[in-house]
């Protein structure tokens, strides 16, 4: 062991040591200086004396010079040792001094490396403030929207109870109902009732009408035969009237042949002439009555094909009659299908008011569809805000794990920045026992102030190492509680995350159901349902069905009607012209041919007696233009009201234009009335008509007295 | 560098009553070429919607369809129109087998005040690298091609549909507002409904003031019920 403090030499006499000069410091080799030589002595014994000091001396000097020289030795050795000792604490110094250095060098990069860490340390938690913030804000909105869903569902709950309370009110309602229905039903059983029997008597008054129409339609057809038979009585008078007619003429032919005869007997034969004239204006007027006759036999077969149809429509009622007893008993079963329903359906209780009923319930499914729909809308805010809160909760799941990464790294830094401080405080107290030794080592030799400056300086620079390792140690302290402070957020937020899905899920659940209800509140809508209070359903009268049915219909009531004007017309032909009324039956043939046979004679002869007849009836009016100055042409019409009418129109045979024409309308019941036209109408002929039409009531005097006129015209002119 | 004009796609209420009639109509002359009611011979095929639309040549349907027409155009002006119903009957038994359903929402606002809906398309302009969004609201190509879809569907719905092997009828039901006047051609009606039917619900159009959605309900066959 290298002493540090060297034993001080012990001072020999014979050695001179300068106050000034310590051998010991500077470790010099102190020479040894001749002794001063001594006086006062002898000269031979101070001579042999002095031989024998001076022998004494020099051993003794010798002695005390191998001594010094020992002593030499000895501490030129020790002087080895301690450079020996000196340069190894030099090198232990440089070496302490270079790690020293490498120690400072890593203290200044885990300085930097520290204040770094601090730097991302900061940033971290100002970081983690912000996303705690954002997350504390996204947990208000959550909250705001938790709340939100709560106070929608309170509301749900709430509708649900009311929609129970009127479920309620609506079974109490159809019960009701039912009872009202069963009351109804029953009227209109009654009604049904009623109705057949209205029916029946009506169908019998029908019948009875029928037979009725029927008998006044033989009667008419017996009176038709009898004035048929009239008419061809009156045509062989007419027949006989008219020879007589010809042999009169003959007769007046002869008897203009012979002027000079008797006037008696032309008066006579005048008078007998106008009497047969008379006797034919009388047939004349039976044949016109014959005429009315066979058109009111027409007119009432007209009736009779009226009534026909009658009783036809009567049939066809009574087969609609048949039918809406059809529709009864189906409306009856449709009352017991209904009855059952309003047993089932609550609070119904009477038929008026399942209508009432339906639209109520028609109208609490609308608000129902619309409350379904609002809470659709809200299912769907929902669902985003459940879908974004998710989104928020596996970015905010990141970014905790994310944090908790951060955090635990910052953890392993902390650890090794700590374990690096455990090293590097081991090293420094290392560092500064050996400076200390070092120190007390250099106090013993001469040049140790300079180490120990250095070890203060090193001293006070690990003091300030320490410091900022016990800041960083606080930093680390504060950011480990603000770590932990996150992650009880991040827990306290999570199980808000886990509330929520709780929620959600129930909201899901509540969605699923009020979905449901919606498809089945849709099936009914495309059912076809609808608010009887609110709408009406309109469809077009004439469907293509129904103009189609009514086509056909009317086309088979057309040729029905065809088939029965041919039927009537032969039926007609065969009444006017054989007597029996069963030839209608016509089911002989044998009967058939001969009646065809009668009906063919009977035709000839007809035309043969219109030939005839014609004949006559314009010789006739050739003759009475020629006797009475007019040309009269007869037309029969009818009036708007009905009424045949014929007319008549005179045209004298002195007019000198082709309008001057009267025109007359007889009815039957002998009324000849004037009809007033633009000849008429003239002022001269109209007071002619006041005077001897209006005022005399005299048609002949007017006649008479108007040819008058005209020939006085004619033949003044 | 593209620009594109601006142009405007101007709607009246008249206007999307029209179009709504007509899409009717024509729809209604579809169910009954698909459906069979008629025979193909009596369609004739005309381009309406982008697609060949077959029309009936018989003067009976013809006049029918077309006074519905009008009278369905002048409801829908009025606002009074909630659903038209296209109904298929049996002739013989007069079953109702099908039941076209066609539901129409009305724009109340547009109904009272008579508002012209505007549908206006803004400028792209990209002159100077700045492009301004589309405010597009609908055009009468976005009408026709949701009306294509529908009248795509009427056609397709036969692989569906039963088989309607019996002579059949149709009939068109109107529902109106309560306190719209009958027509003298009109005349009130029960909703021919169908007992437990299959719903199948198509596509709908919208013109912005009328929305109309398809749905067919028919009657289940007895094979499938089987």
């Amino acid at each position: 062991m290298i002493q540090r403090t060297p034993v001080q030499k012990k001072r020999r006499p014979d050695t001179v040591l300068t106050d000034h000069e310590s051998p010991v410091s500077d470790r010099r080799l102190v020479l040894y200086e001749t002794p001063a030589p001594v006086t006062a002595v002898d000269p031979s014994d101070e001579m042999v004396c002095t031989y024998h000091c001076r022998q004494m001396v020099k051993s003794d000097f010798l002695l005390a010079l191998n001594n010094a020289e020992n002593q030499v030795a000895e501490y030129e050795a020790k002087l080895a040792m301690l450079n020996s000792e000196f340069s190894q604490s030099e090198d232990e110094r440089n070496k302490y001094k270079d790690r020293l250095l490498s120690l400072e060098q890593e203290l200044d990069a885990s300085k930097g490396r520290e204040h770094a860490l601090q730097e991302r340390l900061l940033k971290e938690v100002g970081d983690s403030m912000m996303r705690y913030k954002d997350q504390v804000k996204r947990c208000c909105e959550l909250e705001v929207q938790l709340n939100k869903e709560i106070e929608s569902r309170k509301n749900a709950e709430l509708s649900i109870t009311s929609a129970n309370e009127r479920s309620r009110d609506l079974e109490g309602k159809l019960h009701r109902l039912s009872d009202s229905s069963e009351r109804e039903k029953n009227i209109l059983k009654r009604q049904l009732e009623h109705l057949q029997d209205d029916s029946k008597l009506s169908s019998y008054k029908i019948a009875a009408d029928l037979e009725r129409m029927k008998l006044r339609a033989e009667n008419s057809e017996k009176e038709s035969e009898l004035l048929r038979d009239q008419l061809n009585d009156l045509r062989i008078q007419l027949d006989e009237c008219l020879h007589e007619k010809s042999g009169l003429e003959h007769k007046l032919l002869t008897y203009a042949a012979a002027p000079h005869e008797s006037a008696s007997e032309d008066n006579n034969l005048v008078k007998h002439l106008r009497e047969q004239l008379r006797n034919y204006e009388a047939e004349v007027q039976e044949a016109r009555k014959l005429k009315s006759y066979h058109v009111n036999t027409e007119l009432l077969k007209e009736k009779l094909l009226e009534e026909k149809g009658h009783r036809e429509k009567a049939e066809t009622e009574l087969s609609k009659l048949q039918e809406v007893q059809l529709h009864a008993q189906n409306l009856e079963l449709e009352l017991v299908s209904w009855k059952s329903l309003l047993d089932e359906l609550p609070d119904v209780s009477a038929v008026t008011d399942i209508p009432k009923k339906f639209a109520a319930l028609q109208n609490e499914t609308i608000q129902t569809m619309l409350e379904v729909g609002e809470t659709k809308a809200h299912l769907k805010q929902l669902e985003v805000a459940l879908e974004m809160s998710e989104d928020k909760r596996q970015h905010a799941e990141k970014e905790s794990s994310l944090a908790k990464e951060k955090a635990g790294n910052a953890a392993l830094e902390v650890r090794r920045l700590e374990l690096m401080l455990s090293s590097v405080t081991e090293e420094r107290d290392r560092v500064r026992k050996e400076a200390i030794m070092l120190s007390k080592q250099k106090i013993g030799n001469e040049g140790g102030l300079s180490t120990e400056t250095l070890v203060k300086d090193m001293e006070s620079s690990l003091v300030e190492r320490e410091n900022t390792i016990k800041e960083l140690e606080s930093n680390l302290h504060e950011q480990r509680e603000v770590v932990h402070r996150l992650h009880d957020e991040l827990r306290l937020l999570n199980e808000q995350l886990s509330t929520e899905k709780r929620k959600v899920k129930s909201l899901e659940r509540e969605g699923d159901r009020l979905r449901s209800e919606i498809s089945l509140l849709e099936t009914k809508l495309g059912h076809g349902d609808y608010s009887a209070a609110n709408t009406k359903v309109l469809r077009m009268v004439n469907t293509l069905a129904v103009d189609n049915e009514a086509k056909h219909t009317i086309e088979a009531l057309r040729a029905e009607l065809k088939r029965t004007q041919a039927k009537l017309q032969a039926v007609e032909e065969l009444k006017g012209q054989s007597d029996a009324a069963n030839i209608i039956d016509g089911g002989i043939p044998e009967k058939l041919a001969q009646l065809k046979g009668q009906i063919a004679t009977l035709e000839k002869r007809e035309e043969r007696y219109k030939a005839v007849f014609a004949e006559k009836i314009s010789v006739f009016r050739r003759a009475c233009c020629l006797l009475f100055g007019y040309k009269i042409v007869m037309d029969d019409q009818q009036r708007p009201d009905g009424i045949p009418v014929t007319r008549f129109t005179l045209q004298s045979i002195y007019a000198q234009s082709d309008d001057e024409k009267l025109e007359f309308e007889y009815e039957s019941g002998n009324n000849t009335n004037i009809v007033v036209n633009d000849y008429a109408s003239q002022p001269e002929i109209s007071h002619q008509i006041e005077i001897f039409i209006k005022k005399m009531n005299s048609i002949p005097a007017f006649t008479a007295n108007l040819t008058m006129e005209s020939f006085n015209k004619r033949t003044l002119s | 560098m593209g620009s594109r004009t601006a142009s405007k796609d101007i709607i009246t209420l008249r206007g999307s009553a029209t179009i709504v009639s007509e899409f009717f109509g024509y729809a209604a002359n579809s169910i009954l070429y698909n459906r069979g009611i008629y025979p193909e011979e009596s369609f004739t095929k005309v381009k309406k919607y982008g697609l060949p639309m077959l029309l009936t040549q018989d003067e009976g349907v013809k006049s029918f369809i077309s006074g519905l027409t009008s009278q369905l155009t002048e409801w829908l002006e009025a606002g009074k129109l909630q659903r038209v119903v296209l109904v298929i009957m049996s002739k013989a038994t007069s079953e109702v087998l099908e039941r076209w359903n066609f539901s129409i929402e009305t724009d109340a606002e547009v109904v009272e005040k008579g508002v012209i809906k505007e549908k206006i398309d803004e400028e792209i302009t990209t002159g100077n690298n700045v492009e301004k969004g589309v405010i597009k609201e609908k055009s009468d190509k976005e009408i026709m091609r949701e009306i294509q879809a529908i009248m795509r569907q009427i056609a397709s719905s036969i692989t569906y549909l039963p088989c309607l092997d019996e002579p059949c009828v149709f009939d068109v039901l109107a529902y109106t507002d309560k306190d719209v006047a009958v027509p003298f051609t009109w005349m009130e009606s029960d909703a021919k409904l169908i007992e437990n039917p299959q719903m199948v619900k198509l596509h709908s159009f919208d013109t912005k003031i009328h929305k109309v959605d398809t749905l067919v309900s028919y009657k289940n066959d007895d094979w499938d019920e089987q």
